[in-house]
């Protein structure tokens, strides 16, 4: 009972902690920044990007006339490759989430906040609209991640400490960036339904898996008691050993079938620790942003 | 208990054991309680573990710890004894036979454990035990109950002698007969002395079961002491070549101090001679020979007067006879003596040969063929023969032309010739000796024929003067008692010139005799003579018991007399009988006897068995293994359902556990060192004051006290001195040393302080206190005048302590510089002189100005006149109490500035002198 509630005191306290939250994502988003650039071809954008010999067939208007009279050729002047995406961002805050054990230095919620309003922050800062999925609209304001924060803070707030484990039923539009993250220990099959509730509309998208390293390790013997983090579930084991080989299968088999799930509607799926250092998977997720078609095979360690 | 030494004093609690069934039943139902944690992917888990729903069983190894710490409480519960003797079977009744011969006495006590572990297992076990110790013969045997078997236990003890082991015999057949099924249990010692082949043999007849324990050491004995010459020797005999080999023994005198030892070493044999290499003065001091770490009456052999070595002084006629060494009488009687005396002899050097050779304090005087003519001599001999002293004659030429009258009879002029050219008879053989004389036993060898011999004038009593004659019946020997001494005459001389005698064995013999009848120097007669004549009984003295200790004799101690020539028994112990001086000793074995080792044939001897270790409590072992056992179940309870924290907290909890257990007893050790401290010990070892001695006159007593809180209060008011309130002391019961300085008035009227009190001062003094005595007598003391009544007490006080040389303080003296510049000390008066520890002399060479000189420390003494705490004394209202003389409130302040001085030197030694100094420091430091 007291873990319950010391739980539930610590689910109660995330937007106390959004203030500190906000400083590391924009720490972390800034140390991503430097070492990403822009989309690096042609496109419907403001900047120059390069002249090219006029292609027969094009519409003349297109003839950079000033570049042309300088040589016996036509050329036509290109622009970079500007457009604005939307990046839906969603991280589940729900008791299982607020886990952390002896063997991490943050909890799975923290660290699903931080990455979330970090991605957010370096997507605006790249020209890309972010928002919340069912909470704002998506904002290409400076201070989103302040926004953000202000919105969590408010719903939780309003509406207590969220219990969803899955993200809202909420389709995204097309061409927008998805970015989920949670630990996603549902039943693969509710899992499955979300994210083609959220693709319906072809919406792309990043399922990113956190987990603390001792559901990796699974680190229990002798007589042990089970609880679930919402209270709802407990299991005696005496031998707890002897379920280890049995659990790591299962866990591997869960991640396979998430996986496949993501898979199957184009999206990408990560791992990550939460011992791990954030950036590592901030920079991942940048390079998909830029990448979204390079496939799903993004993984983090 | 299952071939183990162990044994059980409650067995009945041991049923409880089958209680652990039970126990480990309930313990498999009753698991830890499981730790419970945290685990979001439970979903993942449901569903895994087949055994979920069944009750998970306490872990083996904790199961296993608490049937354990069950198991040892019910074994402590049951008080088990480790190296118990229990194992003995048997069910009948158990005699235990116990040797208590002195052979026993070295491992007595152990025979005696032995004996009581066995009988106390064997009443223990409901059978009935008897006792009986083999001296105490044909008693009946009872049989005892517990306390009974303890207490007669206690009163065993080793009897001096070896008892006769078959008058026990009739007791235990008797014993046997109502109880036939009795076990015999014999704690022998291994000496056969007493009978014991035979006594076993006949137990194995009657009893039907007989078990023999001894010890595979024997026994160690002295058998026999010769004083001879140059060494004295003893004779050590041992019954068993496995017992100890080498070691050491003692020759004792009266008093039990060792006067010397020497080492003896058996080798593979059972006898051995131990030397003594002593002066003869000190070997005749020996009254016991003892054997070091042998506690027996056979370990020890005691000496008496008859075997003492006696000193003989030999002087013979003319020195001319020296020309022919080896002819010379005094070669046949150095010869003949040198066996059992030692020997002075005139030397040529001496003027006075007899005189001087009589200041050795011989016991016998030898005048070979000697006339002794009136004057110092003849004084001088006369004073010997009334000390107790033995002279022993020769006859010859001078003799027997001389006139005299130390022989001990009238002798004829001339002398007679046998067996000669003008002789019609032969030479005469000695006639076998008569009953009466000390040669009796003596064989009269028929080799010995006498030529020549002076002839006594026939007189009343010459027959029992006569000690041997020849075979005509004419004298050879003649003695007489003159005065306490004796003096012995032989009508041949000691030469070969008028007989053959000297050159016999019956020669040496005879004067073997002779010496033995002398008494020690200076002491009374020849108590020989003197008990042969009357037959008077030697009532036991001293005698030793069971473990060779000489003490009181047992009341059936009995008289010996004077044939009396065995060995000590139970009626005669051995030990010393009759009068003090002359007393004979009767010991423990015969001289040359040999200590056979026991055969107990018939018997199984268990060697070696007694050798036990006393039996151990287990008790003690078991409990606080019970108690750790129970301390781990604890942790590793906390550790199975816990977390970290608590983990460390029952790491931190067994760590204070232990460092308790452990600080626990070191406190208590040191507790037990030192006596505790006082309160007000404490008190005045926290905080520094001044102390006074309480005088036992009121009146004073209030002043010292009255103005050492005045000066207290100066002090703190005026200084850094802050001290406590002042004591009152007394020097014969107080501990001084924590105080730095002491105030004592002398109060002439009264008693001296206890004895005590004077060490006290003087370690104080010495340990650098400071005592202020006020003889409080400036007024009436006059200088170069006589001493007052309390300069004499204060003299009398000071006896034996060591007190340095005085000065009158001088004007330099850093005493009066410490605080306040002072001319003098001044009290209530400030006329009397002060005086202090001497300063050291000026040095010559130091022209250096010094306002102040100091000695290498504080003074310790310090004589006022003046009545300084009279001069301090105010009363409640800071109003002084007495009025001054000459008076004036200056001088009130001089008196306080004094003992400002005086304290603040005693606090700070000389440190001002070399205050006074800083001037020319400061200077040199800057040049």
């Amino acid at each position: 009972m007291t873990l319950q509630v010391s739980i539930r005191r610590e689910a109660a306290t995330l937007s106390a902690r959004l203030p500190s939250l906000v400083i590391a994502a924009r720490r972390v988003a800034q140390t991503v920044r430097h070492g990403v650039h822009g989309r690096r071809r042609a496109g419907s954008g403001e900047t120059f990007w390069q002249f090219r010999p006029f292609l027969s067939g094009e519409p003349s208007s297109r003839v950079d006339w000033r570049r042309s009279a300088r040589e016996e050729r036509a050329f036509v002047r290109e622009r970079e490759w500007e457009a604005a995406h939307t990046v839906w961002i969603w991280f589940d805050r729900s008791p299982s989430m607020q886990f952390v054990s002896s063997l991490a230095p943050a909890s799975k919620v923290d660290r699903a906040v931080l990455l979330g309003l970090a991605f957010a922050d370096l997507c605006v800062g790249g020209g890309e609209r972010a928002g919340l999925l069912g909470l704002t609209r998506p904002l290409a304001t400076q201070g989103v991640v302040e926004r953000f924060a202000e919105a969590i803070a408010t719903e939780e707030r309003l509406r207590g400490p969220s219990q969803a484990a899955l993200p809202p039923a909420l389709p995204a539009a097309p061409r927008s960036m998805v970015l989920l993250l949670g630990d996603f220990l549902s039943d693969p099959e509710d899992v499955a339904r979300a994210v083609l509730a959220v693709s319906a509309e072809g919406a792309i998208g990043e399922l990113v898996m956190i987990v603390d390293p001792i559901e990796e390790t699974y680190p229990f013997s002798g007589n042990t008691e089970f609880l679930h983090p919402a209270g709802s579930v407990r299991m005696l084991t005496p031998r707890a050993q002897n379920l280890r080989d049995a659990y790591l299968a299962r866990l591997a088999a869960h991640r396979e079938a998430i996986r496949a799930i993501c898979a199957r509607s184009g999206w990408g799926m990560s791992l990550h620790r939460t011992d791990a250092a954030p950036a590592e998977i901030l920079l991942a997720l940048r390079m998909r942003l830029s990448a979204p078609e390079s496939g799903v095979d993004l993984r983090s360690a | 208990m299952f071939g183990l030494p162990l044994a059980f004093a409650a067995p009945a609690v041991l049923a409880a054991l089958v209680g652990l069934v039970g126990l480990y039943f309930l313990l498999r139902l009753t698991p830890p309680s499981p730790r419970q944690t945290i685990f979001p992917p439970l979903q993942l888990l449901i569903g895994l573990d087949p055994n979920e729903t069944t009750p998970a069983r306490t872990p083996w190894p904790i199961l296993a710890l608490r049937l354990a710490i069950g198991a040892l409480i019910i074994l402590a519960m049951a008080e088990p004894l480790w190296n118990s003797l229990v194992a003995l079977s048997g069910s009948g009744p158990l005699l235990v036979l116990i040797d208590d011969g002195f052979a026993a006495a070295p491992g007595w006590d152990r025979r005696i454990d032995f004996a009581r572990e066995r009988a106390a297992s064997a009443e223990r076990a409901g059978r009935i035990v008897a006792l009986r110790a083999l001296s105490q013969g044909g008693m009946d045997i009872a049989a005892l109950n517990r306390s009974e078997l303890d207490g007669s236990l206690r009163s065993l003890a080793p009897v001096p002698y070896a008892p006769d082991r078959a008058a026990a015999l009739p007791a235990i057949e008797r014993f046997l007969a109502r109880e036939p099924k009795t076990e015999i249990l014999w704690i022998a010692d291994g000496v056969e002395r007493g009978g014991a082949s035979a006594f076993s043999t006949r137990l194995a007849s009657i009893a039907h079961s007989v078990e023999v324990v001894t010890d595979s050491r024997g026994a160690l004995a002295l058998a026999g002491a010769d004083n001879e010459a140059g060494a004295l020797t003893t004779e050590l005999i041992r019954s068993d070549a496995r017992g100890p080999a080498t070691g050491v023994v003692r020759a004792l005198d009266a008093q039990g101090q060792e006067v010397g030892h020497a080492a003896f070493d058996f080798g593979a044999k059972s006898e051995v001679d131990a030397h003594f290499d002593l002066p003869v003065e000190l070997r005749n001091d020996v009254t016991q020979v003892v054997i070091d770490g042998e506690r027996s009456a056979g370990a020890a052999w005691l000496i008496d007067e008859r075997s003492r070595r006696r000193r003989v002084a030999i002087a013979s006629g003319a020195s001319a006879d020296v020309a022919q060494p080896l002819l010379a009488p005094n070669y046949y009687l150095k010869r003949a003596l040198q066996p059992f005396a030692d020997i002075s002899e005139w030397r040529d050097t001496s003027t006075d040969p007899i005189v001087s050779l009589l200041d050795q304090r011989p016991s016998v005087l030898v005048l070979a063929d000697m006339s002794v003519a009136p004057g110092p001599e003849l004084d001088a001999i006369t004073q010997f023969l009334d000390n107790g002293g033995v002279l022993l004659r020769f006859a010859g030429t001078r003799l027997a032309a001389g006139e005299d009258t130390l022989t001990p009879t009238a002798l004829r002029r001339g002398g007679r010739l046998l067996g000669g050219a003008l002789s019609w008879e032969t030479p005469k053989h000695i006639a076998p000796f008569e009953t009466s004389s000390p040669f009796f036993g003596l064989a009269a060898s028929g080799e010995v024929t006498v030529t020549r011999q002076v002839l006594a004038e026939p007189e009343a009593g010459l027959s029992e003067k006569t000690w041997a004659r020849l075979a005509d019946g004419t004298p050879l020997v003649t003695a007489e008692r003159r005065g306490k001494g004796l003096i012995v005459l032989f009508h041949v001389t000691a030469d070969t010139t008028w007989s053959n005698l000297p050159l016999s064995g019956l020669f040496v013999d005879m004067l073997r005799r002779i010496v033995a009848e002398a008494g020690a120097p200076g002491q009374g007669a020849a108590g020989g003579v003197k008990a042969a004549e009357h037959g008077i009984a030697r009532p036991p003295l001293r005698t030793l018991n069971g473990f060779g200790v000489l003490g009181f004799p047992p009341a059936q101690a009995e008289p010996i007399g004077d044939d009396f020539s065995g060995v000590g028994d139970m009626l005669h112990p051995p030990g010393f009988y009759g009068a003090r001086d002359s007393s004979w000793a009767v010991n423990a074995l015969a001289p040359g006897e040999k200590l056979a080792a026991a055969k107990y044939a018939p018997l199984v001897v268990h060697e070696g068995a007694l050798a036990i270790v006393p039996p151990v409590d287990l008790r003690r072992w078991l409990l606080p293994a019970a108690l750790i056992g129970l301390m781990v179940d604890g942790l590793v309870s906390i550790w199975l359902i816990g977390g970290s924290p608590l983990r460390r907290k029952g790491a931190i909890a067994l760590a204070v556990v232990g460092l308790l257990g452990f600080a626990a007893v070191p406190r208590h050790a040191r507790a037990a060192e030192l006596p505790p401290a006082s309160e007000r010990d404490t008190d005045a070892a926290l905080s520094t004051r001044l102390a006074y001695v309480a005088t036992g006159d009121s009146s004073v007593d209030e002043t010292s006290k009255l103005g050492l809180t005045a000066l207290t209060r100066v002090l703190a008011a005026r200084t850094s001195a802050e001290l406590a309130d002042p004591v009152a002391l007394d020097p014969g019961r107080d501990e001084l040393a924590f105080y730095p300085l002491i105030y004592w008035p002398i109060v002439a009227g009264l008693p001296q302080p206890k004895p005590e009190a004077r060490t006290r001062i003087a370690a104080f003094m010495k340990n650098g206190g400071t005592l202020i005595f006020d003889t409080r007598d400036a007024l009436i003391a006059r200088p170069g005048g006589p001493p007052t009544a309390e300069a004499l007490w204060l003299r009398r006080l000071l006896e034996g302590v060591d007190v340095p040389e005085l000065e009158p303080v001088p004007h330099d003296h850093v005493l009066t510089k410490t605080f306040y510049l002072l001319d003098r000390i001044v009290g209530r008066t400030a006329i009397g002189q002060t005086w202090v520890e001497a300063l050291p002399p000026l040095d010559p060479n130091d022209h250096a100005q010094r306002p102040a000189r100091a000695g290498d420390s504080v003074s310790p003494i310090i004589i006022a006149s003046d009545d300084l705490a009279a001069a301090w004394a105010e009363d409640a209202d800071r109003r002084p109490l007495y009025p001054l003389i000459p008076g004036g409130g200056r001088q009130r302040e001089l008196a306080l500035r004094s003992g400002v001085n005086l304290v603040i030197y005693t606090l700070t030694g000389n440190y001002k002198a070399d205050q006074v100094h800083a001037k020319d420091i400061l200077e040199r430091l800057t040049r």
